[in-house]
């Protein structure tokens, strides 16, 4: 599934990103890599969503939450 | 220790309150420069210690060092110039795991690193333990607990800085890795120097890049850093030391290189850090109410209303004062220059040109300090990042990421840094777009504008009259970005990616600093531009064709105003004094007001006697509510003053572009004030 689908609440995780370099490698600088465990804190309709990297909050846009592949855990 | 001034360098993630920790060392005594040539903000101060002086630089808070962002080259290239001495690298402790990555990208530019855990007393708060036996072993840099909030640390801090000046390479680490796990032939030498040790493929490309590099460039220091940055690609480095690897580089193993980067950090967190998994409840439930899908957006606007509710009413308030403390000094000023026999010309320009002017403007200070009061508020808690979320619909719309909202929410304050924090985005189109609009943000000079001129005509509706035009200029930035989009139709624009700090009880010395800063720079505004401004305006107004003349309409002003009035006659403007109130205003907006003191001969306009003077000049001459309106709507949208077109022609680095944006501007106030005037008076 893609990480916009996921539910308020659920802990999900990464497979794999399907984002320009730049940005990917921004998230994986925040410590978002393949693997890696995240909370959806909260959501928005459209796919916008606040995230939970090792710890620290993100806002992230529906842009990069629906190429983001994960599994639920 | 060396009797050399000692050069720090602060730096760490965004959020890790690293700003607080440099003014808690600092104060407000800052010297807040830009790098040669590239708008990348650093801020210097000195402080004293045991009879040696130390130099702190604040550089931008940033989460790695690559070369994606110009921000991130350039606190690269100035950590590694020879300026820096030692690195402090701030971490919020509270979030180690995050904050550790630049740490070990730090490391690896061989200085001397010292790592200033802050936040510990919400470490403490949420019973986390950190061993700080352990974290220095592993990491092989000296680490010292801080707070910046409750100041508690600082000196050992600074301490541990100079006594670990002059150490490059990091002594004995001990790891306790297994040896067995490496067939390296210098793993044992790798462990005992370097925290970050990576996989055997990726050290056997190190040595050979490394060695490659010492052939090529045989000064070259750190080369372990040089080789590892060209594993990684990065462009910046290879374009400064060109070398043919292609048969080593097969992929590119910046990604690689993250990874195992994250997966030493995970075996120093599961090390050092205990009881890590409780949770910042409070964070959360704050959270639910104010980044709610729903409740969001009106949360957002209650909070923008409220903020401006208490700049005008209260900034009013206390803005009564200034204005008798103004009046009490003119009259003094001119009783003490004619008891000196001074001549009416001299006295004229000090009480009409002078106090008018600059005290006009003075007495908008507590408006001006409300406002920015609000704002530090909104920054230092936490919210402001929450907006770019909770907008990130609307912005999406309009074609912009939510994160395009912020240089716009910071247009309220000043366009200058407004137009700075549009580096935050990385797409070109999307940064001139956002430039484009910020001065439609009716920013706080704009706002001795409104208060007067709505207070003149509007009376008990005055604040209504005010606020509106703030919604009208957002709505004018969201229209013209609406076009925009439509104009570059299926592009894709900038991703929303920000982090949202904890929140947090903002902090009664940051705020200090901000808002002094920030009122430094309107006092010595008045004292520069505004001063000048003032004496020009009445030097042209004072002086005409057949020199000194105290009928203005004799004046050069009036003949340079009555040149346009055609122009500004179907926007309820043609008159030559606010023709050239409004010229003048390009120097400064509030100089709009100062230049009506001037232009209409009145002490001080702001104080009630000034206003119903005013008020029945204008009246005289036909300048109605509705010509008020006009002008407000006018002095909203056209050119923003002179600091703002440098500081847009420095970030778009085009005079093209800037130019089309002046005209752009002008054609909009001129429409919008058009069709709010014809319609106005079709009406009434």
């Amino acid at each position: 599934m893609k990480l916009y689908e996921g539910q308020k609440g659920s802990t999900l995780q990464v497979i794999h990103m399907e984002l320009p370099v730049q940005t990917e490698r921004r998230l994986e600088v925040l410590g978002m890599l393949e693997g890696t465990r995240i909370t959806v804190v909260n959501r928005k309709k459209k796919g916008a969503m606040i995230i939970k990297i090792r710890g620290t909050r993100f806002a992230m846009g529906q842009s990069i939450t629906e190429c983001i592949e994960v599994k639920e855990v | 220790m060396s009797t050399k001034e000692l050069t720090i360098g602060f730096v760490g993630n965004p959020n890790c309150g690293k700003t607080t920790l440099f003014n808690a060392y600092t104060g407000a005594n800052l010297k807040v420069a830009n790098w040669p040539g590239v708008t990348v903000e650093k801020k210097e101060g000195a402080m004293r210690l045991h009879d040696e002086t130390y130099r702190l630089v604040d550089l931008p808070g940033t989460y790695s060092l690559t070369s994606y962002t110009m921000e991130e080259t350039v606190t690269r290239q100035y950590i590694l110039s020879d300026d820096v001495d030692v690195i402090v690298d701030v971490v919020d402790a509270s979030a180690l795991e995050r904050n550790l990555y630049l740490t070990l990208q730090l490391m690896e530019l061989g200085k001397p690193v010292v790592l200033a855990l802050n936040m510990m007393d919400i470490v403490q708060e949420r019973g986390m333990e950190i061993d700080f036996h352990r974290l220095p072993e592993m990491l092989g840099i000296p680490c010292v607990p801080v707070s910046a909030r409750r100041r508690t640390g600082l000196e050992i801090l600074i301490h541990t800085v100079a006594h670990h000046q002059d150490k490059a390479l990091g002594e004995k680490i001990i790891h306790h890795h297994d040896p067995e796990e490496s067939r390296h032939k210098d793993a044992e030498e790798h462990h005992k120097y370097y925290a970050m040790v990576y996989s055997d493929e990726i050290e056997d490309k190190i040595d050979e890049i490394g060695e490659r590099l010492k052939e090529a460039y045989p000064d070259m220091e750190n080369l372990r850093w040089h080789a590892i940055k060209i594993l990684e690609n990065d462009q910046e480095v290879k374009e400064r030391h060109p070398l043919d690897l292609t048969d080593l580089l097969d992929q590119d193993y910046e990604k690689e290189i993250i990874n195992q980067k994250f997966g030493f950090i995970e075996e120093v967190i599961g090390e050092c850090v205990a009881n890590r998994t409780r949770k910042a409840e409070s964070t959360d439930r704050t959270d639910r109410l104010l980044t709610h899908p729903v409740l969001g957006l009106p949360v957002f606007l209650l909070i923008m209303g409220l903020v401006f509710f208490l700049t005008f009413t209260v900034g009013d308030w206390l803005k009564g004062y200034f204005e008798i403390a103004l009046d009490w000094l003119t009259e003094a000023a001119v009783g003490g220059l004619t008891a000196v026999g001074a001549g009416e010309m001299l006295i004229s320009l000090i009480t009409n040109g002078i106090i008018a002017g600059v005290g006009g403007i003075l007495t908008f200070l507590p408006n001006i300090f409300i406002l920015f009061l609000a704002l530090a508020f909104l920054e230092d808690s936490g919210y402001m990042a929450r907006v770019a979320y909770v907008m990130d619909g609307i912005m999406g719309r309009i074609g912009l990421s939510g994160r395009a909202f912020l240089p716009m929410l910071l247009g309220f304050g000043c366009t200058v840094p407004a137009v700075m924090a549009s580096r935050v985005l990385e797409d070109r189109r999307d940064r001139m777009k956002t430039i484009l609009i910020t001065p439609f943000m009716s920013c706080s000079a704009r706002l001795p504008i409104y208060v007067m001129f709505s207070e003149l005509f509007f009376g008990e509706r005055a604040m209504i009259v005010a606020f509106s035009m703030y919604v009208l200029g957002l709505f004018m930035a969201i229209l013209s970005a609406f076009v925009m989009k439509f104009l570059d139709r299926g592009r894709e624009s900038d991703m929303l990616l920000i982090e949202l700090p904890e929140y947090k009880t903002p902090n009664a010395h940051t705020i200090y600093v901000y808002v002094s800063e920030k009122v430094k720079d309107y006092l010595s505004k008045a004292g520069t531009t505004i001063f000048v401004a003032s004496i020009v305006m009445w030097l042209v107004m004072n002086f005409g064709f057949h020199g000194y003349t105290s009928d203005m309409d004799q004046s050069f002003g009036a003949a340079l105003g009555r040149v346009l009035v055609p122009v500004f006659a179907p926007i309820g403007l043609g008159y030559w004094q606010i023709v050239l109130a409004l010229i003048s205003g390009i120097a400064a907006k509030e100089v709009v007001v100062s230049s009506c003191s001037v232009l209409f001969g009145i002490g001080n306009v702001t104080t009630e006697a000034g206003m119903a003077n005013l008020f029945g000049l204008l009246g005289s001459m036909g300048f109605g509510p509705l010509n008020a309106c006009a002008l407000m709507v006018f002095c909203l949208l056209y050119v923003p003053c002179m600091a703002a077109v440098a500081t847009i022609r420095r970030e778009t680095g085009s005079w093209r572009w800037t130019g089309a944006m002046a005209a752009f501007q002008l054609t909009v106030a001129w429409v919008t004030a058009f069709a709010v005037y014809q319609a106005g008076s079709w009406f009434l």
